[in-house]
């Protein structure tokens, strides 16, 4: 099989595209095609393939446009949302992350130090009024800090952290 | 402190400025009038499935139109904008022979056995259908795009992601198989026809 294409091929694409192909073909053209089997092939498969367009094309139902804009404008903003969405998912985890730290220190904390707020809540149905400095025992923490700085310092660390963390996964 | 700041997306409502389309409707609807029929036509005929074809048309016409390339419309216009659309559909039908499925014959629709085709439409159909039929599917593709759509062969290539120096040879030889399966359906039917 020869794979030499034949050197008229694209002047028979031209006619043939032209719709010229068989009446108006020239005389010295279609001797050529009658002799040449690969543009005979050519202009079998051409003259096959543009009726079968121009039927299907004729046949074809085609839907409205407004139809396709909408689900596409419906689709991209569901893209979005959820690209929007990631990070802040991102930034949830990392805030349950510090709290459920936070917690944990708490717990290891009173575990160490004693349960000392147990006997406050134990009497805090007798009492008149509410007594919050036993809450905050400086003997809690050796180092000076007690839980008035801490909690807030940790809560709007935990706070920052997750909107750092939206922040960087929203810019990647 | 602007929360605007901290979540632009979120708080100042740029959520449709993400969504915006690389064309507006007009144009959009204008292009579609000018591309769909052609598509159809070529999801049609080299799937064998009028309905399968509706279906991959719309998802290929969502696709462009999702597809963050503005520039492309820009650069080029109308032709590669219709390029590309081709290009999707190419993938989509490749991926939907590369799924395995399984279909009954209530999954078939009513079209496929009504015979509401004209005569010349019936011929056409009856010598290329079962014709094209007996083709590879990437066959079936490359001979649509350059023979009903008139590509050349760089835009097949850019079409199909095949290598431009593979579809001169691939075209070659579909084109001499389809010839051959054309002459052998025609005398086919041209039997038919004298025994009725």
């Amino acid at each position: 099989m020869s794979l030499i294409p034949c050197s008229r091929e694209s002047e028979v694409t031209d006619m043939a595209a032209r719709g010229h192909w068989p009446q108006a073909c020239a005389p010295e053209l279609r001797t050529h095609i009658g002799a040449c089997p690969a543009c005979a092939d050519l202009i079998l498969v051409l003259c096959a393939f543009q009726s079968a367009r121009a039927d299907a094309v004729s046949t074809a139902k085609v839907g409205s446009a407004g139809a396709i804009w909408w689900r596409a404008q419906l689709r991209r903003r569901n893209a979005a949302v959820e690209r929007i969405g990631k990070p802040i998912l991102g930034a949830q985890i990392f805030a349950l992350a510090v709290n459920l730290l936070l917690v944990g220190g708490f717990i290891v904390s009173q575990a160490t130090h004693g349960i000392q707020w147990l006997p406050w809540l134990e009497q805090l149905p007798q009492s008149q009024s509410l007594h919050f400095e036993v809450l905050w025992p400086s003997a809690l923490f050796s180092a000076g800090w007690s839980f008035t700085v801490l909690i807030p310092v940790l809560a709007t660390l935990a706070l920052v952290g997750g909107v750092a963390v939206y922040l960087v996964s929203e810019r990647q | 402190m602007l929360w605007e700041a901290i979540f632009p997306n979120v708080l100042a409502g740029d959520a449709p400025r993400v969504a915006e389309l690389p064309m507006d409707s007009d144009a959009f609807a204008g292009f579609y009038e000018r591309s769909a029929r052609s598509l159809w036509a070529y999801l049609a005929r080299v799937s064998g499935d009028p309905a399968l074809a509706d279906d991959l048309m719309q998802e290929s016409y969502l696709r462009f139109l999702c597809a963050s390339r503005p520039e492309l419309f820009l650069a080029e216009g109308e032709v590669a904008a219709r390029r590309y659309l081709f290009r999707i559909a190419t993938n989509l039908l490749r991926d939907y022979w590369r799924r395995p499925r399984a279909s009954s014959i209530e999954e078939i629709p009513e079209e496929l056995f009504a015979a509401s085709a004209s005569s010349a439409q019936a011929d056409s159909q009856a010598i290329l259908g079962p014709a094209l039929a007996l083709m590879r599917p990437r066959d079936r593709q490359l001979l649509w795009l350059a023979h009903a759509e008139g590509y050349s062969h760089r835009e097949i290539a850019e079409i199909t992601g095949l290598a431009t120096a593979s579809i001169r040879l691939l075209l070659f030889r579909a084109r001499r198989k389809i010839a051959r399966l054309l002459r052998e359906q025609t005398d086919r039917v041209s039997s038919q026809r004298r025994e009725l």
